[in-house]
């Protein structure tokens, strides 16, 4: 059995062998990430018919839980771990070409070492362990944000320094909180003692919990932070911010609600507040001229979607939240791949001069129309199924509530058809101004149109998706039992 | 008005916090409820041979933190350095240390510098460590250079350095996984005798790598700000 610990080590060893061979191998160093970022993706990959069977438990320094720290590798960790690796890879693909200049190596560690703390905030059995590998995630992505140096990306990364600073406050004390009330940290542990907290001690510790994550997940009054920092960010990075980053802290608040802190009265709020998120982000960018803050507007839209229909308390809607989480990170990280060598061709933020861009990069802005459709959830792509399923699971507990809230999801919708369709409608309409647009290079087409096949032939294995996903869900549903860790 | 809505949120922060307090001010009581704590005190002796238990909770018992503690100290570095190289400004005119200012302090260098090493040795019998250890050293570092001038500082070598010690703590970590247990940071060499200096299997090691990785970085946090004018 591969050790699922080497998930976490592999990347987070490559980036200090960067930072150690960066005076002699110069801009190579991106080959040792490539191939870092290759094994991880074969290691998840390999995990995953193992633990449909049962979970493993992995254990640290020979210590078992609660004294130890350990790592619980279930069929969401799994997952995920496949959705980070993956997405990361293709990501880092691009990046070779597109990342110019002295100091790449930097780029990727920082890259390297945000695959880290993703790997860990997912795969992690313990909540202190959580906080350092978010804080992993947190302070690479300030880095990341601000590192073209320019002064809108340190603007950006300052805004998203301070308050994802204040996040992670939040969160610590809720740690502290949970270590002084229950005396351990370990979550199976934790599960089982958190019933026996005092109500409002249990209110405090989960509500700075979720708004210190939600910083992280932009969920709506905490993501001012979110069109800044993905829109002024390298694309490439927008790309991983938006593609699996804010839904690793999703996902996170989703798993503590249910499996460990086991509160399911807390829902209905988070339901109407993922709502809310998703209308937001939708009108908000609907007036937006800037192509990449449309696409970042957009992310919060997506997240608030996948936050409702994570909070229906139900598997049907976990499962489909998790479909979605698969088809937003595919078809953002095309149109963030996308935006990225248009703005590079025209010099241009503004998607008004785009006219007729397509042209120039024919295949370019094929693959953007790909993910347009999936996100907006045309049939066959893979964003029509997760959206008929979040829909599904909303009306099937027939209640007057989700009716209002699926109503208000498909009004979202069809907000988001319209600025999309408008920006198609520029692609393909007209003559380009500018001279010497051309296609992206082979190494930026090739992920993307990676990304492209995962949503266009998604249909063809949709028994699968759902049934990876929906074992995914039923292991969020339950608690978490000491008896898997011990 | 906005001031109006600060000076209310503000006075509802300080309110929450302060019926916050009264919770937090409760004494952990060694009752059942800490009870992961007292296990710990109660076996780390035999467990992992190291006199200090506040050690062998931050080497072994959660050792992996602390290769994640480690792990964001770097990233911090790095992120000093990224971000001090754009920012330019005037340099200020620099005088000239006194002659005695600048003796002195190179006199006073190495023995911090042995005072650190002696931290991060010591670190699993007496309080301290890895952390405050390459803490006093980057202070050694710090104190020469806001006393002299013309220092000459290699910053290849401080990266390179900064990237070996992880590697070696990467590389203690994975041949656990190739002992009895399998399992990561695995205290693989034998305890040796209680209290003394060559005692606790891997903690000390381990620890000295964490001081060398803590000394460079900071040391080089210090150097990018310097260059930064």
């Amino acid at each position: 059995m591969v050790n699922p610990i080497l998930l976490i080590i592999i990347p987070l060893g490559a980036a200090f062998l960067i930072s150690t061979v960066a005076g002699t191998l110069k801009n190579s160093t991106k080959y040792i990430a490539f191939l870092a970022l290759l094994g991880n993706v074969w290691i998840s990959i390999s995990l995953l018919p193992q633990v449909m069977k049962h979970p493993i438990n992995v254990i640290i320094s020979g210590i078992k839980p609660p004294l130890g720290i350990n790592l619980l590798v279930g069929p969401m960790g799994t997952i995920f771990s496949i959705i980070i690796s993956v997405a990361g890879i293709l990501v880092l693909l691009y990046s070779f070409k597109y990342i110019e200049g002295e100091g790449q190596s930097k780029y990727y560690t920082l890259f390297l070492l945000l695959i880290t703390g993703s790997q860990g905030m997912i795969l992690t059995g313990d909540v202190f362990n959580l906080f350092v590998f978010f804080e992993i995630l947190a302070i690479s992505s300030y880095i990341l944000v601000g590192y073209a140096g320019d002064r809108n990306g340190f603007e950006a990364a300052i805004k998203y320094l301070i308050l994802g600073s204040v996040g992670s406050i939040f969160i610590l004390i809720s740690v502290a909180l949970i270590y002084q009330e229950t005396g351990t940290l370990n979550m199976a542990d934790l599960a089982g003692k958190f019933a026996s907290v005092a109500t409002g001690k249990k209110m405090m510790i989960m509500l700075f919990f979720i708004t210190g994550m939600g910083v992280e997940a932009a969920i709506f009054p905490l993501n001012s932070w979110l069109p800044d920092a993905h829109s002024s960010a390298p694309s490439s990075i927008s790309a991983v911010l938006s593609g699996f980053v804010i839904e690793v802290a999703l996902i996170v608040i989703i798993k503590f609600v249910y499996s460990i802190f086991v509160m399911t009265e807390i829902l209905h709020y988070l339901c109407l507040v993922g709502v809310i998120t998703l209308l937001v982000g939708e009108f908000a960018a609907f007036n937006q001229g800037n192509i990449k803050r449309v696409l970042a507007y957009s992310s919060i839209g997506q997240i608030g979607l996948i936050l409702f229909a994570m909070s229906l308390n139900s598997e049907a809607g976990l499962s489909a939240g998790i479909m979605q989480v698969v088809n937003h990170t595919a078809s953002k990280s095309i149109l963030f791949l996308v935006a990225g060598y248009m703005i590079k061709m025209t010099g241009s933020y503004q998607f008004k001069d785009y006219k007729g861009i397509a042209k120039k990069m024919p295949v370019s802005s094929f693959l953007f129309v790909l993910g347009v459709l999936s996100l907006i959830g045309v049939p066959p792509f893979l964003g029509f199924f997760s959206k008929l399923n979040i829909i599904i699971a909303a009306l099937a507990a027939g209640n007057v509530f989700n009716t209002v809230m699926v109503f208000l999801v498909l009004l979202g919708t069809v907000i988001e058809s319209v600025y999309f369709l408008k920006i198609l409608q520029i692609f393909y309409i007209g003559e380009p101004v500018r001279e010497g647009i051309k296609e992206a290079p082979f190494t930026a087409v090739f992920p993307i149109a990676l990304f492209a096949v995962v949503i266009l032939l998604g249909f063809l294995v949709l028994p699968e998706i759902n049934m990876y996903a929906g074992s995914a869900a039923a292991e969020l549903f339950t608690k978490i039992q000491m008896a898997q860790v011990f | 008005m906005r001031k109006f809505v600060s000076i209310v949120l503000l006075a509802g922060f300080v309110f929450y916090f302060a019926t916050l307090t009264g919770g937090l001010m409760i004494p952990s009581t060694s009752g059942e409820r800490s009870s992961v704590g007292l296990d710990i005190l109660s076996r780390t002796a035999d467990e992992t041979g190291s006199a200090n238990a506040v050690t062998s909770v931050v080497v072994l018992y959660r050792g992996f933190d602390t290769l994640g503690e480690v792990t964001v100290l770097f990233l911090a570095a790095l992120g000093i350095s990224i971000f001090m190289k754009g920012t330019g400004g005037v340099r200020k005119k620099v005088l000239d240390q006194s002659f005695i200012l600048e003796t002195g302090s190179r006199l006073l260098f190495p023995l911090m510098f042995l005072f650190g090493i002696y931290i991060i040795t010591h670190g699993h019998l007496t309080p301290g460590g890895g952390f405050p250890g390459g803490v006093v050293i980057a202070t050694g570092f710090f104190v020469i250079l806001l006393t002299s001038e013309s220092i000459n500082f290699n910053k290849t070598l401080m990266s390179v350095l900064e990237g070996l010690a992880g590697l070696s703590f990467i590389g203690l970590g994975l041949v656990g996984l190739f002992g009895p247990d399998n399992s990561f940071l695995q205290n693989f060499l034998p305890l040796g005798d209680f209290n003394t200096i060559f005692s606790a299997g891997i903690i000390p090691i381990i620890y000295a790598v964490v001081g060398i990785k803590v000394a460079a970085e900071l040391s080089s946090v210090v150097f990018a700000m310097k260059e930064s004018k």
